[in-house]
């Protein structure tokens, strides 16, 4: 392998994280997935599945969930990404507190997953009806189960988002 | 007897052979110095600019990542791959030495400034519908541009179809060149629509179907086509979506990308709205203009009626399969696509496609679906902050099929698609489209 | 430790032989509390540390730091035990933080499974806590200048009249040298439950906030400077596949690729496995998928789901051979002359683990210790095996501890360590080996297919005379841990996860439990441990059978039972764990029977099936009834749960929100695997690799869910599995109550159900 040949290889993605500006070396179709953990060390988005089924890559791109495992990097380009580090600066989203008060993750490994999607769910719904919840939260899977709270969660973190209540 | 036949034969081919070329014959336009950028007025300038963008000349005339106007962007046509020439006002490797008259005689006749023809993937054949005005803007505009030193690479043409002298020939058949003529029956808007599509943005360059010589099929005038391995859809009446594209509708298409109703553009048309037709330089009078003209089109106004339940039968579809289900096909859609493509309604949200009014489910191709899903759309691809993964990585030429029956019986009243799995099989193995 | 595998576990006449994991493991626990109790405390001047026992030291801030060896997976099992320290201890809870310790021959055995963290720990646990009181007291005493006796703890402090001092200012001011003999500590008594302020109460599990921010680091986000990363070449069988040709040529080509090597394995964990190493996890996977390699395949190439089942089949027909673990005399004699009697077969399919992160492990050398990160829950029966793989002591080999993606059984069993130790021993570099998806499903040590027949004999009312059970499938602990299992009856070795909860707690006149063992399945695959091991397939036939039973008697379900678990003679329950026995099993079932309005008529297609089993083993029993109501669609036969209702005696509840969590959680993967899980052997290899064929149970799929724990003060016993073992049985019955069409396979498909409708018989 020459470094020409690497070069060809790769280019400069530019994004921003978590609110700042990053620039990445990677092949364009590098999974954004392991970009955000291996390259830029942002370990919170976790690898599932690789094919999209298990929602434990979500982030958020332009603030909409997306699937980071499938997503090339160089789709993003130009693009606001935040991952579960982000969402909160404190960690405090109503969601996160929700989260928290209802003690909702078991092992906790899809939970940023389910956390991130949950946010572009209310984002859309603010006041979500339970078909709402299980047509936009399909896609993550929680393999201990903890479905029944984290429909609770949701609803909880919707409530107060809608009243306005503040998260100190 | 036969030999009198044969000289006779050969000696009308020699004939016709020779008036062709004679008629193919153009003469070459003398070459100027390059008018100084300050001859031309501010107005003239910002009047090309807006013509400029609404005809997209970029999307041909710069390669991505290169000089823009430069060239060196290769079509894709069926004969061979043709590169879009420098245009900028470089002397020995633009139109720097090009003169009005030079520029207009291109524009309007497909003949460059030294006598030789235009393939017709220069889509003269529309600019030729241009009104003076216009092409004396767009000579000032592309007359004041940065000039960039860059030789156009040869074109793949195979021989003899590369022979710049036979495009005479198809001139003859298919080219009339004249000036976009008024509809008097119709408004102001709609002619003012009618004279940008027709003649500048040449949406009939990708939505009208040609025939084996390249050529735009009159007779079916946007009545779709397949593009870089897309389907632009048809505009007329023929539009496959659900709900009619009204004059809103378009207007909020055109303008963002995305409408509620409609869904995202892709492939090709991305480029077009976001770089084409964008604000500031395209105006939302322009762009509202267009909207008319195509909504007229495909009938709209007659079938507004039926919007309420179209809408209503599709969003009753959307939460389908999410619950205690059996069927693997709709298990598969929950899983991967449900997150981001249901909709509560009453309206579907513009960042949620409502795939159940999306033409890629109601083509009777199902190319822009299959592409869609191997694909996906990057941040550039399609609407602004809209992002789909790829799933070609993801789902076996099989599962795309499975999804497509699914959505196309489930979200659909079509006839179900023939051939799914070869058809996805077929469009994965083709390399990655141009842009 | 390992020591304690030769000797105690196979004699047969000893009648506490069910109960021989007490034994054994709260003897390893023994053994680790008595070392430090007897040993001088290390190193540790006084004012500094107080470590009364080797499970908690208090500093001088008054920080009670307790050292977890339990796994973290979910259960919040560090909080369940601290919450049992600090409640002796009486302290302050603000002031408790727990540690889940790396591996270090000091804990004694690291292992987190089988439900037994709470229910072995509690005892050592709590009289840790007391010890420490004790000793806090007397020490306190000492500096207020008062008598011990009007001394109080409470809330990290000692009380005296009016005064007071802080358990961090006794570490620092006093002189805390009481140690206690193990004979001391046993005779330690503890709390009453009415005492209890901690115990029974809720409170934010410790392990949660960093579950919500992504701050929480488990093993696939382990690190270490200079580490490249590996994915595996999984061979086309678990076992004598050989390397015959690796052809990297295509990945040569890739930006980062390093090489790719054939793994010596001299533990035999991983034959034939080749890694393929890169610079980065993007090009390892990439490069993986551009190495070809050539194997010779295994036998089992040809293994077919038919084949392993068949297998079973002809086993049970085979009269000898199999483990007697329960063999009361004349069973056979009875069943032939009986008149009324029944025999049902009842099968389950492949089960995979699934665990959301997929397996992984870094490992490298460093100061002489070869390190091991990943999450795992059976640190000791690992590191012999990475010993033997690596060629070196185990002392020298530590398992740094992580948060689990997913425990489940599936990192019980450590294989996954020995390849990244290997990989890190041949290129001579730490080594991040990551699976994904794929790898991981096909190097699962997946739940074995089964096969069961049942056989009752009842006579006049109802009263059942005798009761036969036969299980075949493979068996895990047989392949990975054989010290670990009994002898039956008949001398012969069982595993009892492969038969626990067919020696069930009903009153059946003569009973017969016969365990075989499947060769079949074990030359093609490793079983595994899979929440709730055997108890998920044994329940499966037991309780379906008690409804067939009860349908062809003529009793009610729920009645039949309850005549059955009347608690006599071995059912009857011992202390500590079995208080009770039979009556608490009959008290979870009325229960439940009452909450759903069991005589009540429900619509059409509507049925109500319940089920009830005692959890994971007789020596450690969770009580469970479960019911749940289905309705069936009799043109596609697809089975909608509407609800799950489940009554839990457990015991004491150490931690309420928790326990409730895990019931929930257990209780929808046991609808899951009933309805929507399960794959099959074909050519040696798990068919399904990835989500997208193979179904979990996802939030549309949850029914309503209510879950009522009685309230008890008799010991703790475990909850992570339990749960599941009632759910599909339930369902099964449900079926039938619906329709009056049963189904004896898990998982119950749509073709099943529409197959027993048309049979019905």
């Amino acid at each position: 392998m020459t470094w020409r040949e690497h070069r060809r290889n790769t280019i400069v993605t530019t994004f921003n994280l978590n609110g700042r500006a990053v620039s990445v070396h990677s092949p364009g179709d590098a999974p954004l997935l392991w970009v955000i953990r291996d390259e830029l060390g942002l370990t919170g988005t976790k690898f599932g599945c690789g094919i999209g089924f298990c929602g434990a890559c979500t982030v958020h791109v332009d603030g909409r969930a997306t699937r980071s495992c499938i997503t090339s990097v160089a789709a993003v380009a130009g693009t606001a990404v935040t991952t579960i580090e982000g969402l909160d600066d404190e960690g405090k989203h109503p969601l996160q507190t929700a989260w928290l008060e209802l003690q909702v993750p078991q092992c906790g490994y899809c939970q940023p997953g389910q956390i991130m999607q949950a946010a572009t769910l209310l984002k859309d719904y603010p006041n979500p009806t339970d078909r709402d919840i299980n047509a936009v939260m399909a896609g993550n899977v929680c393999r201990c189960m903890t479905y029944i709270r984290i429909r609770k969660a949701i609803k909880l973190a919707a409530a107060r988002m809608r009243e306005g209540v503040s998260n100190d | 007897m036969i030999r009198r036949t044969t000289i006779a034969i050969v000696g009308a081919a020699f004939v016709g052979l020779v008036a062709g070329l004679v008629l193919s014959w153009r003469a070459s336009i003398a070459p100027i110095d390059r008018p100084a950028p300050e001859s031309f007025s501010a107005d003239s300038v910002a009047h090309g600019e807006a013509l400029a963008a609404a005809g997209h000349c970029v999307s041909c005339h710069s390669r991505p990542g290169g000089e823009q106007f430069a060239g060196g962007y290769g079509v894709n046509t069926p004969f061979g791959i043709i590169f879009g020439t420098n245009i900028t006002p470089e002397p020995s490797t633009g139109i720097g030495t090009w003169s009005l008259a030079a520029f207009a005689r291109a524009m309007r006749e497909g003949v460059a400034r030294d006598g030789s023809h235009l393939f017709p993937a220069f889509p003269y054949y529309a600019y030729t519908k241009l009104s003076d005005g216009d092409i004396a803007a767009l000579y000032a505009y592309l007359m004041t541009r940065r000039p960039v030193i860059m030789t156009t690479p040869a074109n793949t043409v195979p021989f003899p179809l590369n022979i710049r002298a036979l495009q005479e020939g198809w001139k003859i058949f298919f080219f009339e060149s004249a000036r976009y003529r008024r509809n008097p029956s119709k408004t102001d808007e709609w002619n003012r629509g009618a004279y940008l599509a027709e003649a500048l943005s040449d949406c009939s360059g990708c939505h009208t179907p040609r025939n084996v010589l390249g050529a735009e099929k009159i007779r079916k005038a946007y009545s779709g086509a397949l593009v870089d391995a897309w389907i632009a859809p048809a505009l007329d009446a023929a539009n496959p979506s659900p709900i009619p594209w009204t004059q809103d509708e378009l207007f909020t298409y055109l303008r963002t990308g995305v409408t509620p109703l409609h869904g995202t553009t892709g492939a090709t048309m991305t480029p077009v709205i976001r770089e084409g037709l964008a604000l500031p330089v395209v105006p939302d009078s322009d762009v509202r203009a267009i909207a008319l003209y195509f909504s007229d089109l495909n009938h709209a106004s007659q079938r507004a009626p039926t919007i309420e339940a179209t809408l209503r039968q599709a969003l009753a579809t959307s939460s389908v399969g999410s619950g205690q289900e059996y069927d693997p096909d709709a298990n598969l859609y929950a899983a991967a696509c449900m997150a981001c493509h249901y909709n509560a309604g009453p309206v579907p949200l513009s960042a949620r496609p409502e795939l159940a009014l999306n033409s890629a489910l109601t083509l009777s191709d199902p190319t822009n679906f299959i592409q869609v899903v191997l694909n996906g759309v990057s941040s550039h691809g399609g609407a602004p902050g809209l992002v789909m993964p790829a799933y070609a990585s993801s789902l076996t030429d099989s599962e795309i099929a499975r999804l497509g029956a699914y959505l196309r019986r489930t979200r659909t009243t079509r006839p179900a698609w023939t051939d799914l799995e070869k058809k996805v099989s077929a469009i994965r193995r083709q390399p990655a489209a141009s842009r | 430790m390992i020591s304690l595998s030769a000797h105690g576990l196979r004699s047969s006449s000893d009648p506490s032989r069910r109960s021989f994991l007490i034994t054994m493991l709260g003897g390893a626990l023994m053994l680790g509390y008595a070392r430090s109790g007897l040993a001088a405390l290390p190193g540790v001047s006084a004012g500094e540390l107080f470590e009364p026992t080797i499970w908690y030291g208090i500093d001088r801030s008054g920080t009670v730091t307790i050292n977890v060896i339990r796994a973290e997976m979910g259960q919040h099992v560090g909080t369940a035990l601290a919450r049992i320290v600090a409640d002796e201890l009486e302290a302050d809870w603000h002031s408790v933080r727990i540690v889940t310790v790396d591996s270090n021959p000091k804990w004694g055995l690291m292992v987190t499974g089988g439900s037994w963290s709470v229910w072995q720990s509690f005892p050592v646990l709590s009289r840790a806590g007391a010890a420490g009181r004790i000793a806090l007291i007397e020490e306190g005493a000492k500096l207020l200048g008062v008598p011990v006796r009007t001394c109080t703890a409470r809330d990290g402090a000692v009380h005296a009249g009016g005064r007071s001092i802080r358990y961090g200012d006794i570490v620092a001011r006093g002189d805390l040298r009481r140690r206690f003999t193990s004979e001391e500590l046993d005779r330690i008594s503890i709390k009453a439950p009415g005492k209890r302020r901690l115990i029974g109460r809720d409170t934010l599990a410790l392990d949660v906030p960093s579950k919500v921010d992504g701050k929480g680091r488990y093993g696939l986000d382990a690190a270490f400077d200079g580490m490249v990363y590996a994915r595996p070449k999984v061979p086309p069988t678990r076992y004598d596949s050989q390397v015959v040709s690796i052809d990297d040529s295509a990945a040569k080509r890739l930006p980062g690729y390093l090489k790719s090597l054939a793994l010596e394995d001299p533990s035999g964990t991983v034959p034939g496995w080749v890694v393929v190493f890169a610079d980065s996890f993007i090009a390892a996977n990439r490069a993986a998928d551009l190495v070809r390699v050539t194997w010779h395949s295994g036998k089992a190439a040809t293994v077919s789901e038919r084949d392993i089942q068949n297998r079973a089949a002809q086993l049970i027909a085979d009269a000898n051979g199999g483990s007697l673990v329960v063999d009361d005399p004349g069973v056979d004699a009875i069943l032939a002359s009986a008149k009324q009697k029944i025999e049902r077969t009842y099968t389950t399919g492949t089960v995979m683990h699934v665990a959301l992160e997929p397996v992984n492990a870094l490992a490298f050398e460093k100061d002489g210790v070869f390190e091991i990160h990943t999450g795992n829950q059976w640190q000791t029966l690992i590191l012999p095996v990475l010993a033997k793989a690596l060629g070196r002591s185990q002392d020298t080999i530590v398992l740094r501890s992580y948060l689990l993606g997913g425990g489940f059984g599936r990192r019980l069993d450590g294989d996954y360590t020995v390849p990244a130790a290997l990989a890190a021993k041949a290129i001579g570099k730490p080594v991040k080996m990551v699976c994904t998806r794929a790898d991981d499903m096909r190097f699962d040590c997946p739940r074995s297919p089964s096969t069961q027949v049942l056989r009752m004999s009842w006579g006049d009312g109802g009263r059942v005379t005798a009761m036969d059970h036969h299980a075949a499938a493979g068996w895990p602990t047989g392949v990975m841990a054989p010290f670990f299992m009994p002898a039956g009856v008949n001398r012969v070795p069982y595993d009892p996860f492969s038969i626990s909860g067919a020696d069930h707690w009903y009153t059946v006149g003569a009973q017969r439990v016969r365990a075989l063992r499947n060769d079949v399945a074990e030359r093609t695959f490793r079983p595994g441990w899979l929440r709730s091991v055997g108890a998920g397939w044994t329940n499966w036939a037991v309780e379906s059978f008690m409804d067939e039973a009860a349908h062809a008697a003529g009793v009610d379900p729920v009645e039949f039972r309850l005549r059955m678990l009347d608690g006599a003679g071995r059912n009857g329950g011992s202390a500590p764990s079995a208080v009770g026995g039979a009556h608490r099993q009959a008290a979870v079932l009325a229960r439940l029977a009452q909450k759903v309005g069991w005589h009540q008529p429900t619509p059409r297609d509507v049925g109500i099936g319940i089920a009830t089993t005692f959890g994971q083993e007789r020596a450690m029993p969770t009580w469970v009834a479960c019911a749940a109501r289905v309705h069936v669609d009799r043109t596609r036969g697809h089975v909608t749960v509407e609800q799950l209702t489940l009554v839990i005696d457990a015991g004491t509840i150490i931690h309420p929100n928790s326990a409730e969590a895990q019931a929930e959680g257990a209780a929808l993967w046991g609808m899951s695997m009933a309805l929507y899980e399960g794959s099959e052997f074909v050519n040696g290899q798990p068919r399904d690799t990835n989500l997208d064929t193979y179904r979990l149970l996802r939030m549309g799929n949850v029914p309503e869910v209510e879950v009522e724990f009685l309230p008890s003060t008799e010991a703790p016993v475990g909850l992570g599995e339990p749960a599941t073992t009632a759910v599909a049985p339930a369902i099964g019955n449900a079926i039938f109550a619906a329709t009056g069409a049963r189904v004896r396979h898990l998982p119950i498909r749509p073709e099943a159900v529409l197959q027993a409708l048309a049979y019905r018989a």
